[in-house]
Protein backbone atom coordinates (compact mmCIF):
# COMPACT_ATOMS: atom_id res chain seq x y z
CA UNK A 1 0.00 0.00 0.00
CA UNK A 2 1.48 3.47 -0.73
CA UNK A 3 1.45 4.88 2.62
CA UNK A 4 2.16 8.77 0.58
CA UNK A 5 -1.01 8.54 -1.25
CA UNK A 6 -3.21 8.38 1.86
CA UNK A 7 -1.12 11.03 3.63
CA UNK A 8 -1.60 13.22 0.69
CA UNK A 9 -5.43 13.06 1.31
CA UNK A 10 -5.37 13.22 4.71
CA UNK A 11 -7.10 16.69 6.66
CA UNK A 12 -6.67 16.17 10.18
CA UNK A 13 -4.60 14.70 12.81
CA UNK A 14 -5.92 10.93 12.79
CA UNK A 15 -3.40 9.52 10.08
CA UNK A 16 -0.26 11.87 9.66
CA UNK A 17 1.92 9.47 11.22
CA UNK A 18 1.65 6.24 9.57
CA UNK A 19 3.58 2.94 9.73
CA UNK A 20 2.78 0.25 7.26
CA UNK A 21 4.06 -3.31 7.31
CA UNK A 22 3.83 -5.74 4.72
CA UNK A 23 3.32 -8.64 7.93
CA UNK A 24 2.32 -8.11 11.14
CA UNK A 25 0.94 -10.59 14.24
CA UNK A 26 -1.98 -8.24 14.31
CA UNK A 27 -2.47 -4.31 13.78
CA UNK A 28 -3.62 -3.82 17.42
CA UNK A 29 -1.25 -5.87 19.18
CA UNK A 30 1.89 -3.70 17.22
CA UNK A 31 -0.53 -0.36 18.31
CA UNK A 32 -1.08 -1.10 22.08
CA UNK A 33 2.97 -1.91 22.09
CA UNK A 34 3.62 1.79 20.66
CA UNK A 35 0.47 3.29 21.70
CA UNK A 36 2.57 5.29 24.94
CA UNK A 37 5.37 6.15 22.66
CA UNK A 38 3.75 7.72 19.81
CA UNK A 39 1.19 10.77 18.93
CA UNK A 40 -2.57 10.72 18.92
CA UNK A 41 -3.91 9.89 15.12
CA UNK A 42 -0.66 7.57 14.54
CA UNK A 43 -2.15 4.56 12.33
CA UNK A 44 -0.46 1.52 12.24
CA UNK A 45 -1.39 0.01 8.99
CA UNK A 46 -0.50 -3.58 7.37
CA UNK A 47 -0.41 -5.76 3.98
CA UNK A 48 -1.42 -8.96 5.77
CA UNK A 49 -2.01 -10.27 9.37
CA UNK A 50 -0.86 -13.84 10.38
CA UNK A 51 -3.11 -13.55 13.77
CA UNK A 52 -6.08 -10.81 13.02
CA UNK A 53 -8.12 -11.11 15.67
CA UNK A 54 -11.79 -10.87 16.72
CA UNK A 55 -13.97 -10.75 19.60
CA UNK A 56 -12.97 -13.46 21.81
CA UNK A 57 -9.87 -14.75 20.47
CA UNK A 58 -11.73 -15.59 16.94
CA UNK A 59 -9.66 -15.33 13.95
CA UNK A 60 -10.52 -12.17 11.11
CA UNK A 61 -9.17 -13.91 8.04
CA UNK A 62 -6.26 -11.45 6.61
CA UNK A 63 -5.09 -12.41 3.00
CA UNK A 64 -2.45 -10.40 1.88
CA UNK A 65 -2.87 -7.39 -0.60
CA UNK A 66 -6.15 -7.03 -0.52
CA UNK A 67 -7.73 -5.74 1.91
CA UNK A 68 -7.39 -3.05 4.96
CA UNK A 69 -6.13 -3.92 8.20
CA UNK A 70 -5.59 -0.79 10.34
CA UNK A 71 -5.53 0.12 14.14
CA UNK A 72 -5.40 3.62 14.89
CA UNK A 73 -3.79 5.27 18.40
CA UNK A 74 -6.28 7.62 20.34
CA UNK A 75 -5.24 9.21 24.08
CA UNK A 76 -8.73 9.92 24.58
CA UNK A 77 -9.40 12.66 27.92
CA UNK A 78 -13.01 11.26 28.73
CA UNK A 79 -14.09 8.83 31.46
CA UNK A 80 -13.97 5.77 31.47
CA UNK A 81 -17.53 5.09 31.67
CA UNK A 82 -17.80 6.65 28.00
CA UNK A 83 -15.58 4.46 26.41
CA UNK A 84 -18.30 2.40 24.73
CA UNK A 85 -18.96 5.65 22.33
CA UNK A 86 -15.37 5.21 20.44
CA UNK A 87 -17.24 1.73 18.76
CA UNK A 88 -19.96 3.85 18.17
CA UNK A 89 -17.72 6.64 16.58
CA UNK A 90 -15.31 4.29 15.24
CA UNK A 91 -19.01 2.45 13.16
CA UNK A 92 -19.96 5.84 12.00
CA UNK A 93 -16.39 7.04 10.53
CA UNK A 94 -16.25 3.79 9.07
CA UNK A 95 -19.66 3.28 8.00
CA UNK A 96 -19.87 7.02 6.36
CA UNK A 97 -16.58 6.57 4.73
CA UNK A 98 -17.67 3.31 3.23
CA UNK A 99 -20.75 4.72 1.80
CA UNK A 100 -19.12 7.53 0.01
CA UNK A 101 -16.17 5.96 -1.13
CA UNK A 102 -17.51 2.33 -2.67
CA UNK A 103 -21.23 4.11 -3.23
CA UNK A 104 -22.56 0.87 -1.58
CA UNK A 105 -25.75 1.41 1.48
CA UNK A 106 -23.93 -0.38 4.25
CA UNK A 107 -24.86 -0.18 7.67
CA UNK A 108 -24.46 -0.73 10.90
CA UNK A 109 -25.20 -4.24 13.33
CA UNK A 110 -24.92 -3.47 16.79
CA UNK A 111 -22.50 -2.13 17.84
CA UNK A 112 -20.48 -1.68 14.95
CA UNK A 113 -20.20 -4.94 12.81
CA UNK A 114 -20.00 -3.29 8.53
CA UNK A 115 -23.08 -4.82 7.33
CA UNK A 116 -24.34 -5.44 3.20
CA UNK A 117 -27.25 -7.03 2.92
CA UNK A 118 -26.96 -8.58 6.05
CA UNK A 119 -22.85 -9.36 5.31
CA UNK A 120 -20.07 -8.65 7.03
CA UNK A 121 -17.88 -6.20 5.11
CA UNK A 122 -16.14 -4.36 8.14
CA UNK A 123 -15.23 -5.39 11.52
CA UNK A 124 -14.34 -3.27 14.56
CA UNK A 125 -12.46 -4.32 17.40
CA UNK A 126 -11.48 -1.49 20.01
CA UNK A 127 -9.17 -2.12 22.97
CA UNK A 128 -8.73 0.08 25.75
CA UNK A 129 -6.32 0.43 28.41
CA UNK A 130 -7.58 1.81 31.81
CA UNK A 131 -5.75 1.85 35.58
CA UNK A 132 -8.36 3.60 38.34
CA UNK A 133 -7.54 6.71 37.56
CA UNK A 134 -8.75 6.68 33.78
CA UNK A 135 -7.74 5.77 30.45
CA UNK A 136 -3.99 5.51 28.93
CA UNK A 137 -5.10 4.87 25.66
CA UNK A 138 -7.31 3.11 22.77
CA UNK A 139 -6.72 1.13 19.99
CA UNK A 140 -9.40 0.92 17.14
CA UNK A 141 -8.53 -1.79 14.82
CA UNK A 142 -10.46 -1.64 11.88
CA UNK A 143 -10.79 -4.48 9.22
CA UNK A 144 -12.51 -4.03 5.61
CA UNK A 145 -12.92 -6.68 3.11
CA UNK A 146 -12.47 -4.43 -0.10
CA UNK A 147 -10.65 -6.41 -2.77
CA UNK A 148 -11.21 -9.71 -1.61
CA UNK A 149 -12.26 -12.65 -3.39
CA UNK A 150 -14.66 -14.09 -0.30
CA UNK A 151 -14.98 -17.21 -2.68
CA UNK A 152 -11.58 -17.86 -0.90
CA UNK A 153 -12.86 -17.54 2.66
CA UNK A 154 -13.11 -20.51 4.80
CA UNK A 155 -16.63 -21.79 4.54
CA UNK A 156 -18.10 -20.71 8.08
CA UNK A 157 -16.67 -17.60 7.21
CA UNK A 158 -18.04 -17.08 3.31
CA UNK A 159 -21.68 -17.88 4.64
CA UNK A 160 -21.53 -14.43 6.86
CA UNK A 161 -19.35 -12.14 5.26
CA UNK A 162 -18.74 -10.20 1.94
CA UNK A 163 -16.36 -8.13 0.28
CA UNK A 164 -16.63 -4.64 -1.43
CA UNK A 165 -15.38 -6.83 -4.35
CA UNK A 166 -18.39 -8.77 -4.16
CA UNK A 167 -21.00 -6.56 -3.71
CA UNK A 168 -19.64 -4.20 -7.06
CA UNK A 169 -17.56 -6.55 -9.23
CA UNK A 170 -15.24 -3.71 -9.20
CA UNK A 171 -11.63 -3.40 -7.80
CA UNK A 172 -11.18 0.11 -5.47
CA UNK A 173 -8.35 1.81 -4.13
CA UNK A 174 -7.38 0.63 -0.61
CA UNK A 175 -5.45 3.96 0.01
CA UNK A 176 -8.79 6.21 -1.24
CA UNK A 177 -11.00 3.87 1.25
CA UNK A 178 -8.47 4.01 4.40
CA UNK A 179 -8.02 8.04 3.90
CA UNK A 180 -11.31 8.49 4.28
CA UNK A 181 -12.03 5.92 7.32
CA UNK A 182 -8.92 8.18 8.84
CA UNK A 183 -11.09 11.89 7.75
CA UNK A 184 -13.68 10.69 8.79
CA UNK A 185 -12.85 9.84 12.47
CA UNK A 186 -10.87 12.72 12.76
CA UNK A 187 -14.33 14.59 12.16
CA UNK A 188 -16.25 12.19 14.38
CA UNK A 189 -13.50 12.06 17.08
CA UNK A 190 -13.95 16.11 17.82
CA UNK A 191 -17.25 15.45 18.20
CA UNK A 192 -16.58 12.53 20.79
CA UNK A 193 -13.99 14.94 22.55
CA UNK A 194 -16.34 17.76 22.64
CA UNK A 195 -18.81 15.24 24.21
CA UNK A 196 -21.69 15.97 21.88
CA UNK A 197 -22.96 12.40 22.46
CA UNK A 198 -26.59 12.87 21.12
CA UNK A 199 -25.09 13.95 17.63
CA UNK A 200 -23.03 10.69 17.70
CA UNK A 201 -25.59 8.64 18.79
CA UNK A 202 -28.22 10.14 16.30
CA UNK A 203 -25.70 9.37 13.58
CA UNK A 204 -25.67 5.91 14.59
CA UNK A 205 -29.29 5.62 14.55
CA UNK A 206 -29.34 6.98 11.03
CA UNK A 207 -26.94 4.45 10.44
CA UNK A 208 -27.79 1.32 11.79
CA UNK A 209 -29.91 -1.60 10.52
CA UNK A 210 -30.69 -3.39 13.84
CA UNK A 211 -33.09 -1.21 15.94
CA UNK A 212 -36.83 -2.19 15.25
CA UNK A 213 -35.71 -5.56 14.48
CA UNK A 214 -36.72 -9.00 16.45
CA UNK A 215 -33.01 -10.33 17.38
CA UNK A 216 -31.53 -12.90 19.48
CA UNK A 217 -28.32 -11.98 21.51
CA UNK A 218 -25.82 -14.44 22.63
CA UNK A 219 -23.68 -13.72 25.55
CA UNK A 220 -22.06 -16.25 27.08
CA UNK A 221 -24.58 -19.29 27.99
CA UNK A 222 -27.13 -16.86 27.89
CA UNK A 223 -29.67 -16.62 24.84
CA UNK A 224 -32.01 -13.84 24.53
CA UNK A 225 -34.82 -13.37 22.20
CA UNK A 226 -36.14 -9.67 21.79
CA UNK A 227 -37.02 -6.74 20.36
CA UNK A 228 -34.40 -4.30 19.11
CA UNK A 229 -36.09 -1.05 20.56
CA UNK A 230 -33.00 1.75 21.31
CA UNK A 231 -29.69 2.43 22.42
CA UNK A 232 -29.23 3.90 25.22
CA UNK A 233 -26.87 6.82 26.00
CA UNK A 234 -23.58 4.81 26.33
CA UNK A 235 -24.46 2.83 23.11
CA UNK A 236 -25.74 -0.10 25.02
CA UNK A 237 -28.59 -2.16 22.94
CA UNK A 238 -32.53 -2.02 24.87
CA UNK A 239 -34.04 -5.04 24.05
CA UNK A 240 -37.48 -5.51 24.50
CA UNK A 241 -37.94 -9.26 25.56
CA UNK A 242 -41.50 -10.96 25.05
CA UNK A 243 -42.24 -10.95 28.64
CA UNK A 244 -42.47 -7.08 28.02
CA UNK A 245 -39.69 -6.54 30.39
CA UNK A 246 -36.59 -4.08 28.81
CA UNK A 247 -33.24 -5.71 28.92
CA UNK A 248 -30.26 -3.46 28.84
CA UNK A 249 -27.52 -5.34 26.98
CA UNK A 250 -23.97 -4.49 26.91
CA UNK A 251 -22.04 -7.31 25.09
CA UNK A 252 -23.02 -10.49 23.33
CA UNK A 253 -22.91 -12.00 19.67
CA UNK A 254 -26.52 -10.38 18.18
CA UNK A 255 -28.23 -11.91 14.94
CA UNK A 256 -30.88 -9.99 13.47
CA UNK A 257 -33.97 -12.20 12.65
CA UNK A 258 -36.25 -9.96 9.92
CA UNK B 1 -54.18 -31.18 73.78
CA UNK B 2 -55.17 -28.74 71.08
CA UNK B 3 -53.41 -27.19 68.66
CA UNK B 4 -52.78 -23.82 70.25
CA UNK B 5 -50.84 -25.54 73.25
CA UNK B 6 -48.25 -27.37 71.16
CA UNK B 7 -47.94 -23.92 68.97
CA UNK B 8 -47.84 -21.89 72.55
CA UNK B 9 -44.93 -24.35 73.93
CA UNK B 10 -43.24 -24.50 70.69
CA UNK B 11 -43.04 -20.53 71.40
CA UNK B 12 -41.55 -21.41 74.95
CA UNK B 13 -39.16 -23.59 73.58
CA UNK B 14 -38.01 -21.00 71.12
CA UNK B 15 -35.25 -19.35 73.05
CA UNK B 16 -33.90 -21.63 75.22
CA UNK B 17 -31.50 -24.15 75.07
CA UNK B 18 -33.54 -27.00 75.52
CA UNK B 19 -33.47 -29.69 72.88
CA UNK B 20 -35.39 -32.30 74.18
CA UNK B 21 -38.82 -32.38 76.00
CA UNK B 22 -41.49 -34.95 76.57
CA UNK B 23 -44.98 -33.99 77.84
CA UNK B 24 -48.20 -35.53 79.07
CA UNK B 25 -51.41 -34.53 78.81
CA UNK B 26 -54.98 -35.76 78.97
CA UNK B 27 -53.49 -39.05 77.49
CA UNK B 28 -52.13 -37.39 74.41
CA UNK B 29 -47.87 -37.55 74.24
CA UNK B 30 -45.80 -35.20 72.94
CA UNK B 31 -41.99 -35.28 72.36
CA UNK B 32 -40.24 -32.46 70.75
CA UNK B 33 -36.54 -32.91 69.92
CA UNK B 34 -34.61 -30.51 68.03
CA UNK B 35 -31.38 -29.94 67.16
CA UNK B 36 -29.65 -27.02 68.47
CA UNK B 37 -28.05 -25.04 65.94
CA UNK B 38 -24.86 -22.45 66.18
CA UNK B 39 -24.53 -19.41 64.42
CA UNK B 40 -21.61 -18.76 62.82
CA UNK B 41 -21.34 -16.02 65.76
CA UNK B 42 -21.47 -18.24 68.46
CA UNK B 43 -18.79 -21.46 66.92
CA UNK B 44 -16.22 -20.35 69.68
CA UNK B 45 -16.16 -22.22 72.79
CA UNK B 46 -14.35 -19.82 74.41
CA UNK B 47 -15.86 -16.35 73.68
CA UNK B 48 -12.57 -14.05 72.80
CA UNK B 49 -12.87 -11.33 76.01
CA UNK B 50 -14.49 -7.94 74.56
CA UNK B 51 -10.64 -6.68 74.51
CA UNK B 52 -9.32 -9.37 72.25
CA UNK B 53 -12.74 -8.77 69.98
CA UNK B 54 -11.64 -5.25 69.95
CA UNK B 55 -8.14 -6.12 68.81
CA UNK B 56 -9.48 -8.30 66.43
CA UNK B 57 -12.13 -5.98 64.60
CA UNK B 58 -8.99 -3.14 64.37
CA UNK B 59 -6.85 -5.93 62.59
CA UNK B 60 -9.85 -6.71 60.18
CA UNK B 61 -10.06 -2.99 59.25
CA UNK B 62 -6.41 -2.27 59.31
CA UNK B 63 -5.96 -5.51 56.94
CA UNK B 64 -9.28 -3.82 54.58
CA UNK B 65 -7.56 -0.64 54.77
CA UNK B 66 -4.15 -1.54 53.43
CA UNK B 67 -5.69 -3.71 50.70
CA UNK B 68 -6.01 -2.38 47.03
CA UNK B 69 -9.10 -2.85 45.68
CA UNK B 70 -9.14 -2.75 41.85
CA UNK B 71 -12.69 -1.77 40.36
CA UNK B 72 -14.71 -2.29 36.86
CA UNK B 73 -14.30 1.26 34.92
CA UNK B 74 -17.50 -0.19 32.75
CA UNK B 75 -20.40 -2.21 33.11
CA UNK B 76 -19.74 -5.41 30.82
CA UNK B 77 -18.21 -8.59 31.16
CA UNK B 78 -15.54 -9.79 32.98
CA UNK B 79 -12.72 -12.01 31.67
CA UNK B 80 -10.00 -13.62 33.35
CA UNK B 81 -8.17 -14.59 30.02
CA UNK B 82 -6.99 -12.63 27.39
CA UNK B 83 -9.08 -15.53 24.83
CA UNK B 84 -11.07 -18.27 25.97
CA UNK B 85 -8.42 -20.84 25.68
CA UNK B 86 -5.56 -18.62 27.03
CA UNK B 87 -4.26 -18.79 30.74
CA UNK B 88 -5.77 -16.27 32.99
CA UNK B 89 -3.75 -12.87 33.48
CA UNK B 90 -2.74 -13.84 36.89
CA UNK B 91 -3.83 -15.90 39.62
CA UNK B 92 -4.88 -15.37 43.45
CA UNK B 93 -1.04 -15.17 45.18
CA UNK B 94 0.94 -14.18 41.89
CA UNK B 95 3.12 -11.26 42.40
CA UNK B 96 1.31 -7.92 39.87
CA UNK B 97 4.00 -5.01 39.21
CA UNK B 98 2.17 -1.70 38.45
CA UNK B 99 0.88 -1.78 35.41
CA UNK B 100 0.23 -5.53 34.41
CA UNK B 101 -2.88 -6.45 33.12
CA UNK B 102 -4.91 -7.83 35.85
CA UNK B 103 -8.25 -8.71 33.22
CA UNK B 104 -10.07 -7.49 30.59
CA UNK B 105 -14.42 -6.35 30.90
CA UNK B 106 -15.92 -5.89 27.29
CA UNK B 107 -18.49 -3.92 26.63
CA UNK B 108 -19.80 -3.62 23.13
CA UNK B 109 -16.94 -4.99 21.32
CA UNK B 110 -14.46 -2.64 23.28
CA UNK B 111 -11.80 -4.71 25.03
CA UNK B 112 -11.01 -2.61 28.66
CA UNK B 113 -7.82 -4.36 29.94
CA UNK B 114 -7.27 -3.23 33.70
CA UNK B 115 -3.99 -2.51 34.71
CA UNK B 116 -2.67 -2.90 38.60
CA UNK B 117 -2.30 0.74 40.19
CA UNK B 118 0.67 -1.03 42.47
CA UNK B 119 3.19 -3.46 43.05
CA UNK B 120 1.99 -5.89 44.83
CA UNK B 121 0.25 -9.51 45.53
CA UNK B 122 -3.45 -10.67 44.12
CA UNK B 123 -4.88 -11.65 46.89
CA UNK B 124 -8.74 -12.08 46.19
CA UNK B 125 -10.52 -12.45 42.79
CA UNK B 126 -14.43 -11.61 43.22
CA UNK B 127 -15.80 -12.01 40.21
CA UNK B 128 -16.41 -15.17 38.05
CA UNK B 129 -14.86 -15.01 34.64
CA UNK B 130 -17.39 -14.70 32.03
CA UNK B 131 -19.88 -12.83 34.85
CA UNK B 132 -21.46 -9.35 34.30
CA UNK B 133 -19.83 -6.85 36.03
CA UNK B 134 -21.54 -3.40 37.32
CA UNK B 135 -19.95 0.28 37.17
CA UNK B 136 -17.44 0.59 40.30
CA UNK B 137 -17.63 -3.26 40.68
CA UNK B 138 -14.66 -4.53 42.81
CA UNK B 139 -12.86 -6.95 40.62
CA UNK B 140 -9.47 -7.72 42.65
CA UNK B 141 -8.14 -7.01 46.26
CA UNK B 142 -3.92 -6.21 45.84
CA UNK B 143 -1.80 -6.50 48.67
CA UNK B 144 0.75 -3.89 48.08
CA UNK B 145 4.22 -4.57 48.49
Amino acid sequence: MKTDDIKSKIKGSIGREIFFYEKVASTNTVASNLAEQVAEGTVILADTQEKGRGRLGRVWVSPPGENIYMSIILQPQIETRDATLITIMAAVASANALRKTTGLNISIKWPNDLIFHERKIGGILTELKTDQKGILFSVIGIGINVNTDIDTFPEDVRKIATSVKKETGKLFSREEIVAEILNEINNWYMILKAMKREVLLAEWQRLTSTIGKEVIVVIGQETYKGFAEAIDDEGMLILMLPSGEMKRIHSGDLTVLR
Amino acid sequence: MELEDLKELLELLKDTDITELQVEKDGTKVKIKREKIFSSLEMPLHKPSAALREKITAEAEEETQRLVTITSPIVGTFYRTPSPEAVPFVEIGAKVNKGQVLCIVEAMKLMNEIESDVDGIVVKILVESGQPVEYGEPLFLIDPV
